[in-house]
């Protein structure tokens, strides 16, 4: 099989997964205006940005070749978890041979999701499938550990733009890793890389904490949220995300018995709100605003995707969030039309106004 | 000789540039239409501030804002570069100081910034629809052939009320010109637009919001009476638009610039004589990685001193080692 995957965040993680089941993978691109473009041109007018994107990457990793396409489903009403069925017909129409293998939780459909496992697995033994999720699985824990790092740290770098150029780097090591050994040789590399950025003194009281909530495919990919995490790292804030793809197999792949997730605490949080999952990540996204306030953020960035229904019932919910729980909440909304320094201007004065919240007057 | 701070808003209709005293006194104040030529704009208009106050101020500190703010910064090397946001609170903290609410509507942006102990807590800007913009209100004052100067003044002769779609400018557009087909007045129609303006920006951007007085409208558009009543019957409360209303982000520049040269002892204003050198934007799409961002670049004079849009930062850091 030749296989490609969406591009989400951290891709080398996918990457792995697939490559020790030996099948030959393609890494679509890293979205780009011709990817934005393409799957515009593709998709149903009205489908949201992230669909479109996914589109986009599709097409393009089907011009490289591939024969095999494997994503996740979606949760509840969100007009997600029928992406993966529209993908593969606008694909087949437009001749591209390709299959598109669709995991849901495994709870939804038991005999599907193992019937897919099967297909994924293809003739390697249960014990070799075991021994790379495993694998995959602790890999994408460590990577993650330094995704969350990086981004703390950002904002103190004594030289513009090495934390970035560690980053890249940290992922490098990673994708390198093939076993145990080599994991733990990746993670003391990373360790050595972020030990040797200097970092600039700032005073604890003058730290901002912003935390990123929504969507997960606008919150989690750079490409298409501004990079976001950079934009706000340079204007001198540590960011943290409401998704990561570690906390993600925890929470939608991992039968609860085995492991206790913070994103169940996260949706306790958000019940006051939105009772029910309405789809998409709307019940997280409300449930992180006052998760992070309670763990001492100075401010939330909510992003959905232009018209993105679930996040809309949140967005509609958040001034009330906004206002009993005492913590800034800044709506952006992300679609191909996005025009950025527009929304550079709203975050800066956002930074400002949390900024002069913390420090009681205007600082310049 | 007096100091002077320098601020200079650099929007999509008009470029203003206004010059405060150690006391904060309005020495000098400019409007002028950005046409499009933003750089050369503020060059005239820097040369106007020169000719009026040069020989008696020190240049002790200079901000930009608006949407040229970076460029404009570059070019003068300002203390200060600041989003409109920040600076219209600024100034309007200064001029009203109990003020909750602020109204502000230019070219391009409408904003509503909520204030609490001089403090913003709270902003919206026009996301999907510029309809309540003046450069929208510019368009119909001259469709309809009425200098804008007077359109607000012709809303208040009208004694009926017409109802106009303002959720889009095509369609308050294309439902104005079916109203005028009716036979109703030009200054019935623009009561209509007035009221529809209003209506459609405190929909877009009050929207979960509790607007509290002392209101205080600002921007370009404040001037417009028309809209000034509209947002009075709107909010049903008497709404202050300030002296120097269309200049409020240039002030605001300016008492930020002020703060940021106390900080730090001195100015980085590269004098007038930067205004004579010749500055040449340009763009390309840097094909270093598969990103192909489109990367702005500003030479002065040849070299290049500032650089933007490249998401990796090799180019902007590159021009940042130079100078």
């Amino acid at each position: 099989m030749k296989v490609a995957f969406p591009y989400m965040g951290t891709v080398v993680v996918y990457k792995k997964l697939l490559e020790l089941l030996g099948h030959e993978v393609v890494v679509p691109p890293r979205p780009s205006q011709k990817t934005i473009d393409l799957g515009v041109k593709y998709s149903p007018e009205f489908a949201c940005f992230p669909f479109k994107v996914i589109m986009g990457s599709y097409i393009e990793a089907c011009e490289m070749g591939v024969d095999t396409i494997v994503t996740s489903g979606g949760h509840g009403p969100c007009r997600a978890g029928f992406y993966g069925e529209i993908h593969k017909r606008i694909l087949h129409r437009m001749g591209y041979d390709v299959d598109v293998i669709i995991f849901d939780a495994i709870n939804r459909d038991k005999d599907r999701f193992i019937e897919n496992v099967k297909k994924v697995k293809g003739k390697n033994s249960w014990f070799k499938l075991a021994k790379a999720i495993k694998f995959t699985y602790d890999l994408l824990q460590q990577i993650d550990i330094f995704d969350k790092e990086v981004h703390r740290i950002k904002p103190y770098e004594e030289i513009p733009g090495t934390v970035d150029k560690a980053w890249q780097e940290i992922q490098k090591e990673f994708d390198l890793a093939y076993d145990k050994k080599q994991l733990k040789k990746a993670v003391d590399r990373s360790r050595e890389i972020i030990n040797s950025i200097r970092l600039k003194k700032v005073d604890e009281r003058e730290k901002i904490r912003i935390g990123i909530v929504g969507e997960i495919f606008v919150v989690m990919e750079p490409s298409i949220n501004m990079e976001i995490e950079k934009v706000l790292g340079e204007l001198g804030c540590e960011v943290e995300r409401s998704q990561y793809l570690s906390e993600w197999v925890d929470f939608n792949l991992m039968p609860s018995f085995l492991k206790k997730t913070h994103e169940e605490e996260v949706l306790k949080k958000g019940e006051k709100y939105i009772e029910i999952i309405i789809g998409g990540h709307a019940k997280q996204t409300v449930g992180f605003i006052v998760d992070f306030k309670d763990r001492g953020f100075d401010g939330v960035i909510h992003l959905m995707p232009f018209a993105c229904l679930p996040e809309l019932v949140s967005q509609s919910i958040i001034p009330k969030i906004s206002k009993e729980h005492d913590i800034p909440v800044l709506t952006l909304s992300i679609d191909e039309q996005t025009g950025k320094a527009n929304n550079l201007t709203r975050i800066e004065a956002f930074i400002d106004l949390i900024r002069n919240k913390k420090l009681g007057k205007f600082v310049v | 000789m007096v100091r002077a701070y320098i601020g200079i808003d650099v929007g999509s209709v008009s470029t203003n540039i206004i010059a405060l005293d150690e006391n904060n006194e309005v020495l000098f104040k400019l409007y002028e239409r950005t046409n499009g030529q933003p750089l050369e704009t503020i060059k005239k208009g820097l040369k106007k501030l020169k000719d009026e106050l040069g020989k008696n101020i020190v240049v002790s500190g200079v901000g930009t804002t608006g949407s040229g703010r970076q460029l404009a910064g570059v070019m003068i090397g300002a203390d200060i570069v600041k989003n409109e946001i920040t600076a219209h609170a600024v100034a309007t903290v200064h001029y009203v100081p109990d003020v909750r609410t602020i109204f502000e509507i230019g070219g391009q942006d409408s904003k509503i910034i909520l204030i609490k102990d001089q403090m913003v807590v709270d902003f919206a800007m026009n996301t999907v629809c510029a309809a309540g913009t003046g450069s929208f209100l510019d368009h119909q004052a001259e469709r309809l052939g009425i200098p804008i100067e007077e359109f607000g003044e012709l809303a208040l002769t009208s004694k009926n009320d017409v109802r106009i779609a303002g959720r889009c400018t095509v369609f308050a557009e294309s439902d104005m010109i079916a109203k005028q087909q009716y036979g109703f007045s030009k200054a019935d129609i623009i009561k209509g637009l007035c009221n529809a303006l209003v209506r459609n920006y405190i929909n877009n951007l009050g929207r979960g919001k509790k607007l509290e007085p002392p209101y205080v409208f600002q921007g370009g558009v404040a001037a417009n009476v028309g809209i000034k009543a509209a947002f009075e019957r709107e909010v049903g409360h008497e709404v202050i638009v300030p002296k120097y209303y269309n200049v409020m982000g240039a002030i605001g520049a300016a008492l930020l610039a002020k703060e940021a040269v106390k900080e730090k002892g001195k100015t980085n204003f590269r004098g007038f004589d930067s205004l004579k050198t010749n500055f040449v934007p340009s763009s390309f799409i840097c094909t270093g990685c598969s990103n192909m961002c489109e990367v702005i670049k500003v030479e002065m004079d040849g070299t290049p001193i500032a650089m933007w849009g490249d998401r990796c930062g090799m180019w902007t850091e590159k021009v940042k080692q130079a100078i």
